[in-house]
């Protein structure tokens, strides 16, 4: 009969390995559904690396492949920043490069061809799934309920949170970080749980890999001694912790250090001391519980108090004598705009432009996390019920990643993790008590004892009963399916509407609903790989750098990596000045093509000129007296660009090269800029020392070559004047007596 | 051009004869008046102030720091501008640099306002010396515009920009005994108490209940917009232009402070029905009674979650999902 063959199925040993096979199966099919989702854009569009970052990515990757490991580490790179060049290898962190280098190899040697770039495209997908697994492995180490972990991978799964840095094409260090975060954090979990040695070297091997791939492994550098301290402020200390954190931090900072790029910064950079100094503080700590093995009680908690009351003095005043005198690094900018919210307005400039650096609003939240960010609160509840050491760990790490989220739109990543694990507990334990058949009985209730001791929360120290009604189990159960039902729907719909356009190639809908591909940047690229020498530099703002690199594999002056600020702002000062003092930039610099990016004919809101205004702010910052900012806004304070725009705006670059023939498009006087939604002057800007090269299809990539020298000896604006048939005024022509050229 | 040479000289004689005739003792009086601040002008005495022949840089802002001008800007400037000028006045320069640092305030210089036709507060202006060794061709002003909160470390900075070249003080920043002492009493204050106070407050400090507070207290704060509020400085609420309120920014990058509030109510509600039914129904002995709170808080949790959802849906205008009440 079938009821006692399921209970043969289902309970006994034979019970347990039909679960464990179910559990796998279950997996497999949550890891493959992760891996799908992500996939939208190679459908839709093509297999294709993503946005900036990843084409850096891609380019190092190659190198890697083509020129092996140890020329890659010294891998100095004269195409980039021209003049000075980029020490590549030394200022990357290469975990990701040499991760798919490996996968390629391995697939190599297993006989199976595949292009370097398709290994690319999808690594960031198939470390997704990886992820899956690994939130199933740690959520499972925080509840006993069987459900929690897999809820979790599910979640952890198709969430837009993750989906974001993640789709098939965005091939970024956040593509592999995120599943070493979650296994790193999995690893000291089990290191503390189990207090051995093995777990906290396999947390410090990760967490090498993790500092390999990723700026972000300082949240890990700082959340596991948060964590530890935090256990120690609740008299928490245990031989487990002990031997896990020391483990962790001794071999986790050597592994740490082999990466050139972080080096010695560890010892030395502010973001890591509390790593040190909790690594300090277990050894009192540990000394002072071997002492209490000797001592009296009462004596020792005093002692005890006043050793704590003086370490942190000391180590606090310590850290401030050191970061005063210059041996320890101050904090790094962009973690210091994490504290001091107002900071990088006003200092950093270059980090406020970046819209990744944005505090985030409530909708984004929602957006990315559903209706996980109403169970996450719950959740987090839920582990104050037994508050075990991995219980505050979840505490911790959920109220400091929400504070960084709302900080920065970016760290939305670290906190998606935890929410899937808040949310799997919270929900869970719902399903626990919801989705069982058997009816409590009244009488059997009494038998359990109160047994939830003192400490617990109030809404916990009655017994559990169960639930009475199939009516109540039948109303949540099904509207929390309703819910799961919507939050699948949900991420559908944003990763396919949101997150997954290359934003290389982009799209936009006819009139009679079929799709219409705008391609400009690829067809730029490739016209400047086909048609300008090998080494003609290009300038263009440093967003499109990696792209010009990558795609058409010509030298840049300023790139994405954004570590010379003089060398941006020389860049900007370029595009934001008159032809007479840009040129002679142009020839320093020995730039050959001028690049930008106009979006006016397209309604393509992220162009150059929406964009000018951060480039005369980091300009300014350099050169604040022949950049200012105020000459750009109008008397009554408006960014404009039609007839009305100041001269400054007027006879800049950047202005001249969108604009540019723009108006010969249009019947005369009706040129419409769809972007900024008016009209723009009549008359062409005239450009004198650069002539138009190239323009694409939407005219959103105008290229300009800069003009050599003129052959008669004449100023470009004379020429040009020349040429067009004006003749040169004489009136002015009254010459002195001859000189006789002296040297 | 030999015999221009002469010329120039007895000219500069003339005017140095001049000069020393009228115009050190302004600079001398409004280096005594000046002391360690800004000298205190109004109209009369800034055109004084100004008028040519000079042969010191005037350094003079023009602002209005009256409550009843709502100039947030000048207000906060004008400890900044204090500190410049006392840096300056204090610190060693040479000898030939002569800087007279001035405060126009709109209450005092109406006629000066009207007469430079000024829409906007503050504005600084230097007008350099027109004889003596440092004296420029052209003797107009040089106008600094305020663009937003600025520290005094980056006008000083303009200002040594437009000064000549050589060395100048150092913009020195008085340290805040009063604060640092404070801050040393308030934390002695706390250890005090807290040592004292122990065996009432260690129970209170040690409680579950209030750090689970505090935690879902912070954590609803953060996710639903507070720190964007923060930096961003949003209104609160606005008008919807009707004479009513609008409560919902429109746009899914804006967001007005009562509208992250009521989204942290919202959020709060739903977390709490779901540890009501996680945690509390099932507890619950009385049949009828668990019966009813589970339809009650299942009911508020759908319902609650629709009308997230359709603010969300207003916020986000191509959002296609909605729960069926709203």
């Amino acid at each position: 009969m079938a009821p006692s063959s399921l209970n043969v199925m289902l309970k006994g040993s034979s019970g347990r390995s039909t679960r464990g096979l179910l559990r796998v199966i279950i997996l497999c099919t949550i890891a493959a559904a992760a891996v799908s989702s992500r996939l939208f854009s190679v459908i839709r569009f093509e297999s294709i690396i993503h946005e900036f970052d990843p084409w850096f990515n891609f380019r190092a990757t190659k190198y890697l492949i083509e020129n092996g490991f140890y020329s890659f580490w010294d891998w100095f790179d004269d195409r980039t920043w021209h003049p000075l060049g980029r020490v590549t290898g030394g200022t990357l962190y290469p975990g990701l490069m040499v991760t798919s280098g490996v996968i390629y190899h391995i697939l190599r040697l297993l006989t199976i061809p595949v292009d370097i770039r398709n290994i690319c495209v999808l690594l960031a997908p198939g470390f997704s799934g990886l992820t899956a697994l690994a939130m199933y492995l740690l959520t499972s180490e925080m509840s006993t309920s069987p459900s929690a972990g897999l809820l979790a991978a599910a979640f952890m799964g198709i969430t837009p949170g993750y989906i974001s840095r993640s789709v098939a094409g965005s091939y970024d260090n956040e593509a592999i970080a995120i599943f070493l975060l979650v296994f790193t954090f999995y690893l000291w979990i089990k290191a503390v749980k189990n207090g051995s040695i093995m777990w906290g070297a396999l947390t410090a091997l990760f967490y090498g890999y993790m500092v390999s791939a990723w700026g972000g492994y300082v949240f890990i550098t700082n959340l596991i001694p948060l964590h530890v301290f935090v256990l120690l402020c609740m008299g928490r200390y245990s031989n487990r912790v002990y031997i896990s954190y020391t483990t962790w931090y001794a071999l986790g900072t050597l592994g740490s250090m082999q990466i050139p790029f972080v080096g010695f910064l560890p010892i030395r950079n502010s973001d890591h001391m509390s790593a040190l100094g909790v690594f300090g503080l277990i050894q009192l700590v540990a000394f002072a519980e071997f002492i209490r093995t000797y001592l009296p009680g009462k004596e020792f908690q005093k002692l005890l108090t006043s050793m704590i009351l003086l370490t942190v003095g000391l180590g606090f005043g310590g850290l401030v004598l050191l970061s005063v005198s210059g041996v320890i690094a101050p904090w790094s900018g962009r973690f210091y705009s994490l504290w001091d919210t107002g900071y990088a307005k006003i200092h950093i400039p270059i980090i406020a432009s970046v819209s990744e650096h944005q505090p985030t609003a409530w909708p984004a939240f929602f957006f990315d996390l559903n209706f996980l960010i109403w169970l996450f609160p719950a959740g987090v509840f839920m582990c104050f019920q037994k508050l075990k050491d991995e219980h505050v760990f979840v505490v911790i790490y959920a109220v400091l990643a929400s504070y960084f989220a709302g900080v920065m739109v970016r760290l939305m990543l670290t906190l998606t993790p935890i929410v899937c694990v808040a949310a799997a507990l919270a929900l869970s334990s719902i399903l626990d008590s919801f989705l069982v058949a058997s009816t409590p009985s009244s009488s059997s209730e009494a038998k359990e004892k109160p047994t939830a001791e003192d400490k617990s929360l109030r809404s916990t120290r009655k017994p559990v009963v169960g639930i009475y009604s199939f009516f109540s189990k039948s109303v949540v159960v099904g509207s929390v399916i309703v819910y799961l039902l919507l939050f699948v729907a949900h991420c559908t719909w944003v990763t396919s509407n949101a997150y997954s356009s290359p934003s290389v190639v982009l799209a936009s809908k006819l009139p009679d609903g079929s799709q219409y591909i705008i391609d400009d940047y690829r067809e730029a690229y490739y016209w400047l790989r086909q048609n300008t020498p090998d080494n003609a530099k290009i300038m263009a703002w440093w967003d499109y750098g990696y792209q010009i690199g990558g795609m058409a594999d010509r030298p840049t002056l300023v790139d994405n990596n954004t570590w010379n600020n003089t060398h941006i702002a020389t860049v900007g000062k370029a595009m934001s000045s008159r032809e007479e003092v840009s040129y002679p930039i142009l020839r320093q610099h020995d730039v050959d093509y001028v690049l930008v990016v106009f979006g006016g004919l397209l309604g393509y809101s992220g162009d150059d000129l929406n964009k000018f205004l951060w480039m005369v702010r980091i300009a300014e910052g350099i050169w604040p007296d022949e950049v200012k900012e105020r000459d750009f806004f109008t008397a009554r304070g408006e960014y404009r660009v039609d007839e009305e725009a100041t001269p400054a705006m007027k006879n800049s670059l950047m202005y001249k090269m969108s604009y540019h023939n723009f108006q010969s498009l249009f019947p005369p006087g009706q040129a419409m800029d769809r972007v900024r939604g008016t009209k723009v002057p009549k008359e062409s800007p005239q450009l004198n020392t650069l002539e138009e090269a190239f323009t694409s299809e939407n005219w959103i990539v105008r290229l300009y070559k800069v003009k050599d020298l003129d052959n008669l000896g004449r100023d470009h604006s004379s020429a040009v004047a020349f040429d067009k048939g004006l003749k040169r005024k004489r009136a002015t022509k009254h010459k002195g007596p001859r000189v006789l050229r002296t040297e | 051009m030999k015999l221009w040479t002469p010329l120039f000289l007895l000219l500069s004689v003339v005017s140095g004869v001049l000069s020393t005739s009228s115009t050190p003792d302004k600079f001398a009086k409004y280096h005594s008046l000046s002391r360690s601040g800004p000298v205190d002008l109004d109209s009369s005495s800034y055109e004084d102030l100004i008028s040519t022949p000079r042969d010191y840089y005037a350094v003079v802002i023009l602002t209005a720091t009256d409550v009843r001008f709502g100039c947030l800007l000048c207000r906060d400037f004008e400890s900044e501008w204090d500190l410049i000028a006392r840096s300056w006045n204090k610190g060693t320069k040479p000898e030939e640099l002569k800087v007279v640092f001035g405060t126009l305030d709109f209450d005092n210089g109406k006629a000066v306002f009207q007469k430079l036709m000024l829409q906007t507060a503050p504005v600084l202006l230097i007008f350099p010396p027109t004889i003596g060794p440092l004296a420029k061709v052209e003797g107009d002003p040089i106008r600094f515009d305020f663009t937003g909160p600025i520290s005094a470390d980056q006008v000083y900075s303009w200002i040594g920009r437009h000064l000549p070249e050589g060395p100048k003080p150092q913009l020195v920043r008085p340290i805040n005994y009063m604060r640092i002492i404070s801050a040393i009493v308030i934390l002695m204050a706390v250890v005090t108490a807290f040592a004292v106070l122990s065996p009432y407050v260690l129970p209170i400090v040690q409680s579950r209940t209030l750090w689970a507070a505090i935690s879902l207290i912070a954590i609803l704060l953060f996710t639903s917009g507070q720190m964007f509020n923060h930096i961003r400085k949003v209104p609160y609420v606005t008008s919807d232009g009707r004479g009513g309120i609008s409560y919902f920014a429109g746009g899914f990058q804006n967001q007005f402070g009562l509208e992250t509030q009521i989204v942290a109510a919202i959020y709060a509600v739903l977390s709490f029905a779901t540890i009501v039914l996680a945690l509390k129904v099932p507890r619950m002995e009385d049949v009828k009674g668990q019966q009813l709170a589970v339809v009650i808080w299942a009911t508020v949790l759908f319902v609650t979650y629709g009308f997230l959802l359709s603010v969300f849906k207003a916020k986000n205008g191509g959002y296609p999902f909605y729960l069926p009440p709203f």
